[in-house]
């Protein structure tokens, strides 16, 4: 265009540029004197970058509004909603799966640290109120034989199981049983147990971005663009409180091992792209006073058994299969509650 | 035709199985037809010099082929030998092992009696008494064996089943109803801190019931499988006293004239007279608490209308008594010493329908005597409406999302149900 070629040497207005002039508007009550009021009035807008150049500023800044019409969103179903409404193509991450070391790989995928063993156990509080009563570990025991007899032996089904089921037939509902014989048995020593919710076969979801790659091919190739995540899980039953569980370990305790690194794209997991709803779910909707997790308990199917990883060779896989379980179903659970408890720290700590 | 609804019209309606057609042809629908492009052409017709009498047809058979002026040959049915599991042809009716000529009329879970209560009542020789036993209602009233924040927590549950326990905006009934009737079963359990005997129960599912009883030369039988089953180590203690059960002597059970006690039930002849209760010997708990059934269809006209849904409880629970009856007491007829009681809860996720029966005989074959008892207290609403999404007319919120219409009292029945035989 021939209008800008000619660039204006001197600032359109009397006088000085617009930066001086702004930065003099705000110096210069200070100067005057005590009687104006203390509050600078800005006579002119912020200088802030651009909202739709093709710049780095002006994408940081359509980043902080976003951020800020995240923070400004009243309730936490609206926060959730701003976040996840963009789809965009990201690896679906299966907790039980065959795929071989996958516990190395979910340990990258979501930053966690395995150590064997128990945790350390908590500090007693003091005073405790009332001398619990001694663990009955019979009484346990035999509910638990009960639980696994009847559905093993006592109870006469209708037809046979279908093929390659036969485990998940008879687990799944020894299982639920069993998990409320035991939470009605326990609750004598935390009565938190008899006031909590328990869900059977309740979808579990959580959605999350961790790590950067170049884009390979596509309109959009050679930028930087982020890995996503979404777990969908559906442990058999669930335990949920209203009261948070109390911390092992303090938030900053750092250990000296260290997260193992893949060289190689998640896709060599196997890991596939897919693009569909992000969905953020602890088991039920935000509004449940029961937000806060206690214990999740998953079946393995028939094609995780140990008789046939042995037969595979992969005697060395059945403990993978158990951890890469254990730690995606339970940070995709820990994050989706920590997601309905304070967005806004998710939001800054992982996308600011 | 103002007597006869759903089976009944339809039967009548339509002419049958015999009625022709078009063209003289026998009616059969498309199913017994067969899609025409692929229907194996009908073989040709006999010669008919097989029609002769004492004439023995000269065939073509011994020479292989075809011969003009021989008549075709009839063969007999090839027998491979052997039977594929895929095309396997079940005898028939007549030389299956289990054949009896006495047709047995069976109620499975899908049985929607026509008459519902009354025809169930007479099928069972029991006597309805409405309302819960005033053993039960004392328990619902009695304060100590309310839950702290009762209301509340109950008003929890049916926001969670409803609203709350599903990705979806408004989750339909499939889900919410087991998850309802699981989740006030968990907050009735939440009282075993004070009443240790509850951690002497288990529940079953995919149980499978199967009883045979005589009912004035009818031979009824129940079998099948329906919802789940609360388990106890003890049984229930009998709730009406020695008096009343000997004054069930003067009830006339109600008869439904011209229509047949057996309408609905399904008739065969192939049936196992055995008693099976659903569990093996040394179970150890071996007598049935109540029963759960759940109405989960989300169309309406799959769901069992509450008559039919409280005959359909009427009789599982009746069967589960009996069963256990003879096993305790042996197969004789007789009127028991100790009745057998056994409960029954039915639901379609906002109105219950409870039920307690009590077997005093199980002397059915005759309409004299001693008869069973049973409680009803039927259509108890927990609520009478849901809001997924909030009613907002002119942009005001004139329902909020939640339950309308709260009945508390439906709840403390439940619980009561619960806690009978173990407070």
């Amino acid at each position: 265009m021939a209008a800008a070629r000619y660039w204006r040497l001197v600032p359109r207005g009397p006088g000085l540029s617009l930066h001086t002039a702004a930065a003099a508007a705000v110096t210069a009550p200070e100067m005057i004197g005590p009687a104006v009021a203390a509050a600078p009035v800005a006579r002119y807008p912020p200088i802030v970058a651009s909202l739709k150049a093709k710049s780095k500023a002006a994408r940081q800044r359509r980043v902080e509004r976003w951020q800020a019409m995240v923070h400004a969103a009243e309730s936490v179903d609206e926060k959730l909603r701003i976040l996840t409404k963009m789809q965009f193509m990201k690896y679906v991450v299966y907790p039980q799966t065959f795929a071989l070391n996958a516990d190395r790989w979910y340990q990258g995928f979501t930053k966690t640290v395995f150590l064997s063993g128990l945790p350390p156990p908590p500090a007693e509080p003091a005073p405790a109120p009332a001398p619990a009563p001694a663990l009955d570990l019979a009484a346990l025991r035999a509910a638990a034989c009960d639980c696994l007899l009847q559905e093993h032996f006592f109870l006469r089904r209708k037809g046979r199981p279908p093929l390659y089921r036969e485990y998940e037939t008879i687990g799944s509902p020894f299982l639920d049983q069993l998990v409320a014989a035991l939470m009605g048995l326990l609750s004598a020593h935390n009565p938190a147990l008899a006031a909590a919710a328990l869900d059977c076969k309740r979808p579990v979801h959580f959605y999350w971005l961790r790590g950067e790659e170049i884009i390979p091919c596509g309109h959009r190739k050679g930028r930087v663009d982020a890995l996503r995540y979404q777990i969908n899980d559906k442990p058999n039953n669930q335990i949920r409180m209203s009261k948070q569980l109390p911390e092992f370990v303090p938030l900053d305790y750092s250990v000296p091992i260290e997260i193992p690194v893949m060289n190689c794209k998640p896709d060599k997991l196997p890991l596939f792209k897919r693009q569909y709803e992000n969905t953020i779910f602890i088991g039920s909707k935000t509004a449940d006073p029961y937000c806060y997790g206690h214990t999740q308990f998953h079946l393995l199917p028939d094609k995780f058994k140990r008789e046939r990883l042995l037969k595979k060779n992969c005697a060395d896989q059945i403990e993978v299969v158990f951890r890469a379980n254990a730690i995606a179903s339970l940070f995709a659970w820990t994050g989706a509650q920590a997601m309905y408890q304070d967005i806004d720290c998710y939001v800054k700590i992982c996308l600011g | 035709m103002a007597l006869a609804s759903g089976p009944a019209r339809r039967a009548l309606a339509r002419p049958g199985r015999l009625g022709l057609g078009g063209c003289g042809a026998p009616r059969r629908g498309a199913y017994e037809w067969g899609v025409r492009s692929t229907r194996k052409p009908e073989p040709p017709p006999r010669d008919r010099v097989y029609e002769i009498p004492g004439l023995e047809p000269i065939t073509y058979a011994g020479k292989m082929h075809f011969m003009p002026g021989l008549a075709r040959p009839v063969f007999p049915p090839w027998d491979p030998g052997w039977t594929h599991p895929k095309f396997r042809r079940l005898p028939p009716i007549h030389e299956q092992p289990l054949y009896k000529d006495q047709a047995c009329y069976v109620f499975h879970q899908r049985c929607r009696l026509l008459e519902g209560v009354k025809q169930a009542l007479w099928l069972t020789k029991a006597k309805l008494i409405e309302g819960l036993p005033k053993k039960v209602l004392g328990l619902v009233e009695d304060p100590r064996n309310h839950i702290e924040n009762q209301d509340e927590r109950v008003l929890n549950v049916i926001s969670h089943a409803r609203l709350w326990h599903s990705t979806e905006d408004i989750p339909k009934r499939e889900t919410y109803c087991p998850v309802i009737v699981d989740s006030l079963i968990q907050l009735c359990k939440s009282q075993i801190l004070k009443h240790p005997s509850l951690a002497k129960r288990i529940c079953a599912q995919n149980y499978r019931l199967s009883t045979t009883w005589n009912r004035e030369s009818l031979l009824l039988q129940v079998r099948g499988s329906s919802g789940a089953r609360l388990n106890a180590k003890d049984p229930l203690p009998p709730i009406a006293s020695r008096e009343e059960v000997e004054a069930t002597k003067n009830h006339v059970l109600e008869t439904f004239y011209p229509i047949s006690p057996t309408i609905d039930l399904q008739e065969c002849n192939v049936y196992d007279v055995e008693d099976d209760t659903g569990f093996r010997e040394g179970y150890p708990y071996p007598y049935p608490h109540t029963l759960y059934f759940l109405e989960t269809a989300n169309l309406r006209p799959h769901r069992f209308q509450p008559d039919q849904l409280r005959a359909k409880m009427i009789l599982f629970a009746f069967g589960n008594a009996l069963a256990q009856a003879r096993l305790l007491y042996g197969n004789d007829t007789k009127v028991l010493e100790q009745p057998v009681v056994v409960q029954s809860v039915g639901t379609d996720g906002r109105v219950f329908q409870f039920l307690v029966l009590q077997l005093n005989t199980t002397d059915l074959a005759s309409n004299e005597g001693v008869k069973n008892l049973v409680w009803v207290d039927s259509d108890q609403l927990l609520y009478q409406h849901f809001w997924c999404l909030p009613v907002v007319k002119k942009k005001v919120v004139v329902e909020p999302v939640g339950p309308t219409g709260f009945q508390p009292e439906t709840f403390r029945k439940f619980l009561a149900l619960y806690l009978h035989g173990a407070v």
